[in-house]
């Protein structure tokens, strides 16, 4: 069921997808349609900063609003979920980026939503992400000298990661 | 008129029992001491700290409203700083991120103070007590008085645990109780100062007077030395 849709396009869910394939043809695979209100894509790493602003910027559908971003521990590897939100169309977007356990580096979009610095920030200090030309890549949550990042699958938790309780 | 005849005025206020204010007629005076006063005073008028962190916090807020009202124990002053408060009441889960800067706020509370730890995780860690993040117990950073078990506690659980901070406080002592030894001492010393007055001519008697009078303290500030030394340096010094 499909909430009322209150922005101006009023665009229903096929038809967001159809829209956002549409205009970035090239960058956005797996594109599927979540019931009620979520369109689900997987955008590659290298183009993902290209993408969140062509995403913020598309006429009538923009995605102005980074709700947050989730880090998932995959086991081979992480994954970055960014949740945008279009208030013109009342629709949500879900970005998969796969991340590489070797080399877990993305790019910062706290520059295109500063809302994802915080996000960003919390993604590095639970699951390891590093956000490349974020603006104050500390931990958030943690303190500054915690060794390891604890919602790892293999993360191990010791007081030597912590020795100062 | 049957009714209240015979229920006038005279009757009832032959019944009510003024108090008897004849005390006030001799010197109004009431001694006591002051390790009761201090005790007293500090234990009905405890400022608390607005220390919470976690669900512990609704208890203790709810505590200070009007259906519980912690102001019945006078410990109703919740202050935000903790250089106005003697009292930190931790209510909440303490993490490794918070244990520093709880640590620094007991520092800047004022003496004499007091700490309450409220609830499992406050005590223990209580649930989260595996958590990777999780202190378990804010004893391990700073001194605590009381626990308050629960999860969280109703607030009559915090105020029996206000009522027990009552009783240790109640237990502290501003004066410094005489120990054993120095009783001894001291009475040695007023023993050996009237034998010395005694062993002396009328002539020189002035050193008998002061010490009838303030044994305790004139007499171990000219001799204040071992015990068994006492009698002989109060010799020399009467010579």
């Amino acid at each position: 069921m499909a909430l009322p849709a209150i922005g101006s396009a009023g665009l229903a869910l096929d038809d967001v997808a159809a829209r956002l394939a549409a205009a970035l043809p090239s960058d956005l695979s797996d594109l599927r349609v979540q019931e009620p209100d979520t369109v689900v894509a997987v955008v590659a790493p290298a183009v993902l900063h290209d993408v969140a602003l062509r995403l913020r910027g598309l006429e009538g559908l923009a995605y102005e609003s980074c709700n947050f971003v989730a880090a998932v521990d995959l086991g081979d590897g992480f994954e970055a979920v960014y949740h945008l939100y279009s208030f013109a169309a009342n629709s949500y977007l879900e970005l998969h980026v796969a991340v590489p356990r070797a080399k877990p580096v993305l790019d910062t979009v706290s520059d295109v939503w500063p809302a994802a610095d915080w996000h960003e920030r919390e993604a590095f200090d639970m699951m390891g992400i590093r956000f490349e030309g974020h603006p104050d890549p500390r931990r958030i949550l943690l303190p500054d000298d915690w060794v390891g990042h604890p919602l790892r699958k293999d993360y191990v938790d010791s007081i030597e990661n912590h020795p100062n309780v | 008129m049957g009714l209240i005849e015979g229920v006038g005025l005279g009757p009832i206020a032959d019944r009510i029992h003024y108090p008897n204010i004849s005390q006030f007629e001799r010197p109004n005076v009431v001694t006591t001491t002051v390790d009761f006063i201090f005790s007293w005073a500090r234990s009905h008028s405890v400022f608390p700290f607005t220390y919470g962190l976690a669900c512990c916090a609704i208890e203790m807020l709810s505590s200070g409203f009007a259906r519980f009202d912690v102001a019945r124990y006078g410990m109703e002053v919740f202050r935000p700083t903790p250089r106005q408060c003697d009292l930190m009441i931790v209510a909440g889960t303490v993490n490794e991120k918070m244990a520093p800067v709880l640590k620094r706020l007991y520092e800047q509370m004022s003496e004499p103070k007091w700490v309450i730890a409220m609830g499992a995780c406050a005590t223990s860690g209580g649930p989260f007590y595996d958590g990777y993040n999780v202190v378990n117990g804010v004893d391990k950073i700073v001194p605590v008085d009381v626990y308050i078990p629960g999860c969280p506690p109703r607030p009559e659980a915090l105020f029996q645990g206000l009522l027990e901070l009552q009783k240790k406080i109640q237990a502290m002592r501003i004066v410094p109780p005489v120990p054993a030894d120095d009783a001894a001492v001291a009475a040695n010393a007023r023993a050996a100062a009237q034998q010395s007055a005694a062993d002396l001519s009328p002539d020189d008697l002035p050193p008998a007077a002061p010490a009838e009078e303030l044994p305790g303290e004139a007499l171990p500030s000219e001799a204040p030395v071992a015990p068994a030394a006492a009698p002989a340096d109060l010799e020399k010094v009467g010579d």
